[in-house]
């Protein structure tokens, strides 16, 4: 795995990354714009998606409907995502039309016609969204965990607040955008087939300005949340679980023990839980614990379906699993995460849109990209001892708790101070 | 770019693309077999068998399936469809013969009661999931009442009640007779050794027995039935429509692709422009479904039900400015240039190419290479979607929604 890695600085900060790929046709590309959820106003909660849409509404000399004929005549796949730190715009196209997209988002960025009209429009498609949520309680319960879980405003909803949204101009939206589309702290990630003096040259072009000066809005954290459980009521056939506890941040020197205690829990179908839950049991159809990480704090989330006379037993092997972790694990179930982690890693760098996504992600995360021989060998180091020696001095001691569906689940309460409920009172 | 082919006495098919610059390669099998060779009585068993096949053989249970396969990093899973049943894994060149050793294996299960009985509840289970997503059952529904009794209507999971009644003995009779060598491929895309893969299927599944197997394919009806459910925990209205179109075999499939991007892509269609972009619906999307000897053009659309009337009026309205008035060079060119660059980035994955080169062996005896594939797109004209639009029109639609209850 001999991957390069191109970087280059504008002047007024912007980081342009690239991942040059050999035996690809295609070009995958993201702009990550610092006006993720977290980073928005209070009582703009949602904001996120309206722009993510008005953006593309109109830009430079072309009306809406100009803009995406010309990005459909470039056979674009586009992708646009919104993050507690980012909203993320990007596409994978044939490398020969790349240039051309370029220009095309850039005036997207920077030349958004940002029309009243259009933006009562996308707004009205972003409170749609919040409404459906309630039809996939799925995706809510996960987005409800991440509320309750993270320290706000970090775990603010990615899609939104119906009341919020209701509230929201045109023109606040239009300084939202202002203040946070702040090319200083904007990373440019691109992978595949490409020349990486030409990308250079057109960047300077599009977004090079003197330095600035300007900051974005850094939110400030706020104290942790207290542990608690929120049920949902919902009269469907599921009742959905999800569970949330604290572990190492990405740029953490345990982060790759964190990753593979993970994967011993729920890597592949002989991890844990997977094992314990539906193969012995039969509780569940879906049953998967994933790390999940910000900047700030980030936490190994889990998420399982099961019919409401089922739950309770359901929760209770999934915390019993979590918490017999530290108490032993064997030589080959590390062996396995390991050859796991290592072999997805392998697999996902055939393809031009993760490889932007990471070399994206790792830069902001660790403000440098990681190599893929550098993970490799952070995971090779990994042992039963180091991973053991973590999850002893990380003990779970928490969790977050959220379910949606016809019957609640009952925790054992340690402690009378972690005996904070809440009841939604939901369709 | 290579391609290669072995047919073994019995039937079975093994097929190979093989790309050095590769850094990982995908195998798997496929199974003509899915929920329309079923009888209502055994509804859901070929999706139930694909869960099966992972409980173990004579010499490992289950937990020893997932922990040699967890062994090699692979990253491997199943699915079942109306038509067939995959199994696929996608690995690092060095664990290719291993992995494909074990599908072999797997492909002659132990088919135990123990297992049945736990995997019943797991099931009963995915069922029950699939009921909290309306997007998903609305579209399983709406197929039942379009087919109105043809076996393609038959649901792929089956309902609580056929899984219920379902035994192990039936089980292991459907099984004897689909996965017969002769209704199965064994196809690997990516960096291999076609010789070792070649070795180890004659080597391993020669003594499999060849059987009779046979799909009829019948006619396949449109009902053009409409009907509407209400379900009280619901916020917003699921459509699905559905409509005849051509088969995978039918050299139109490529103009009918086409024509399901133009009328319906996520973005730039005409769904889009009328229903999404005026934020009268959320979601408004058309894909072309083609199967064996039939297919269908299926829409999803959600949006608030005090909107319905209106979007399906704008609806129709589409559908009968595209019979009256077919579609223009510049939605056809747009609808190439997606379709072409999304068929070279699938096919960049080897993962990617396993499917497409699995399924066109499957449904039409062929090997066609990529190039094949964007040849056919780029010569599809504008009189060949129209012509289409004639013989099948999609406004002779069957329709099926869920939504809240409507206040009287």
């Amino acid at each position: 795995m001999a991957e390069k890695l191109d970087k280059h600085i504008l002047k007024n900060g912007m980081v342009v990354l690239g991942e040059p790929m050999e035996t690809v046709a295609s070009a995958a590309f993201g702009f990550m714009l610092p006006a993720g959820a977290a980073l928005l106003p209070t009582g703009c909660c949602g904001a996120g998606s309206v722009i993510a849409d008005w953006i593309f509404r109109g830009a430079g000399d072309k009306n809406s409907r100009q803009l995406s004929d010309a990005l459909d005549g470039l056979g674009l796949h586009r992708a646009s995502s919104v993050s507690s730190s980012h909203i993320t715009i990007g596409a994978v196209m044939e490398a020969d039309n790349l240039t051309e997209a370029l220009d095309l988002y850039a005036d997207v960025i920077l030349e958004g016609k940002l029309e009243e009209e259009q933006f009562e429009l996308a707004k009205q498609l972003a409170i749609d969204e919040v409404l459906a949520l309630d039809d996939d309680p799925r995706q809510k319960v996960m987005l409800k965990l991440k509320e309750q879980f993270y320290p706000p405003p970090w775990g603010r909803s990615t899609i939104g607040e119906i009341e919020e949204l209701k509230t929201l101009t045109a023109e606040k939206t239009r300084q939202i955008i202002k203040d946070n589309f702040n090319l200083s702290q904007m990373i440019f990630a691109v992978a595949g087939k490409y020349d990486f003096n030409t990308i250079c040259r057109q960047m300077e072009d599009l977004f090079e300005t003197d330095p600035l000066v300007h900051c974005a809005p850094c939110p400030v954290t706020q104290t942790t949340k207290a542990s608690k459980y929120t049920h949902l009521n919902n009269d469907g056939a599921q009742v959905h679980i999800a569970l949330m506890t604290k572990t190492v941040k990405p740029a953490d020197e345990d982060y790759y023990n964190a990753r593979v205690a993970v994967s011993v829990l729920s890597g592949g179908m002989s991890a844990r839980l997977f094992t314990e839950v539906r193969e012995k049991r039969g509780l569940c159809y879906a049953i998967r614990a994933q790390y999940h990480g910000l900047k700030e704090a980030a936490g190994i989330m889990c998420y399982a379906g099961t019919t409401p006379e089922k739950g309770q037993e359901t929760f209770d092997v999934i915390t019993e699993q979590f918490n017999r972790l530290g108490e032993g694990i064997s030589k080959e179930e590390i062996e396995r995460a390991k050859v796991g982690l290592k072999a997805s890693l392998i697999l996902q760098s055939e393809s031009s849109s993760s490889r932007a996504g990471g070399i994206g992600r790792d830069y902001y995360m660790l403000g440098r990209v990681r190599s893929l021989d550098e993970i490799k060998s952070k995971i090779e180091q990994t042992s039963v001892d180091s991973v053991l020696s973590f999850l002893r001095n990380n003990k779970f001691k928490s969790f977050t708790v959220v379910t949606i569906g016809p019957k609640k689940i009952k925790r054992k309460k340690k402690k009378a101070t972690e005996a904070t409920e809440n009841t939604e009172k939901d369709k | 770019m290579q391609f290669k082919k072995e047919k073994l006495v019995n039937g079975l098919v093994i097929i190979g693309e093989i790309n050095k610059s590769a850094k990982s390669t995908a195998v798997g099998f496929f199974v003509k077999t899915g929920s329309r060779d079923e009888t209502r009585q055994i509804n859901g068993v070929s999706h139930f068998l694909e869960h099966m096949l992972f409980k173990g053989t004579e010499s490992r249970s289950a937990f020893e399936v997932n922990e040699a396969f967890d062994k090699t990093g692979a990253q491997f899973n199943a699915f079942t469809s109306e038509e067939n049943t995959v199994f696929y894994a996608a690995v690092l060149p060095e664990y290719l013969i291993e992995v494909t050793g074990l599908w072999i294996e797997l492909m002659r299960p132990a088919l135990r009661d123990e297992d049945f009985n736990i995997e019943k509840d797991v099931i009963k289970e995915e069922i029950a999931m699939y009921k909290d997503l309306p997007s998903f059952d609305v579209m399983d529904r709406c197929r039942s009442l379009h087919f109105d009794g043809h076996p393609c209507g038959n649901s792929v999971l089956g309902s609580e009640e056929s899984i219920n009644n379902l035994t192990a003995e039936q089980m292991r009779d459907y099984f004897a007779k689909r996965y017969a060598p002769n209704n199965m491929v064994l196809a690997c895309a990516g960096n291999f050794d076609w010789d070792q893969i070649r070795s180890i299927a004659e080597n391993s599944c020669s003594k499999w027995q060849k059987q009779t197997v046979e799909r009829k394919l019948e006619e396949s009806p449109c009902s053009q039935k409409k009907r509407r459910v209400e379900k009280s925990n619901l916020a917003r209205e699921h459509i699905c429509l559905m409509s005849p179109a051509v088969s995978a075999q039918d050299p139109r499939r490529f103009a009918a692709s086409l024509l399901g991007t133009i009328i319906g892509d996520d973005v730039g269609s005409r769904f889009f422009w009328e229903l999404v972009d005026k934020a009268l619906a959320e979601t408004a999307t058309m894909q072309f479904a083609a199967m064996d000897g039939t297919g269908a053009f299926c829409s999803y659309i959600r949006c608030s039900s005090e909107d319905v009337s209106g979007v399906l009026d704008i609806i129709r309205s589409i559908f009968r400015s595209l019979s009256e008035s077919g579609i223009t060079d510049d939605e056809l060119k747009k609808a190439k240039n997606k379709i072409l660059s999304a068929l070279v980035i699938k096919n960049e994955l080897p993962m990617g190419r396993l499917i497409d080169l699995g399924f066109n062996w499957i449904y039409s005896q062929r090997y066609r290479t990529i190039a094949d594939d964007i040849n056919a797109v780029k010569a599809v004209t504008v009189d060949d979607v129209c012509s289409l639009i004639e013989q099948f029109n999609p406004g002779e639609f069957t329709q099926f929604s869920i939504g809240p209850a409507q206040s009287s």
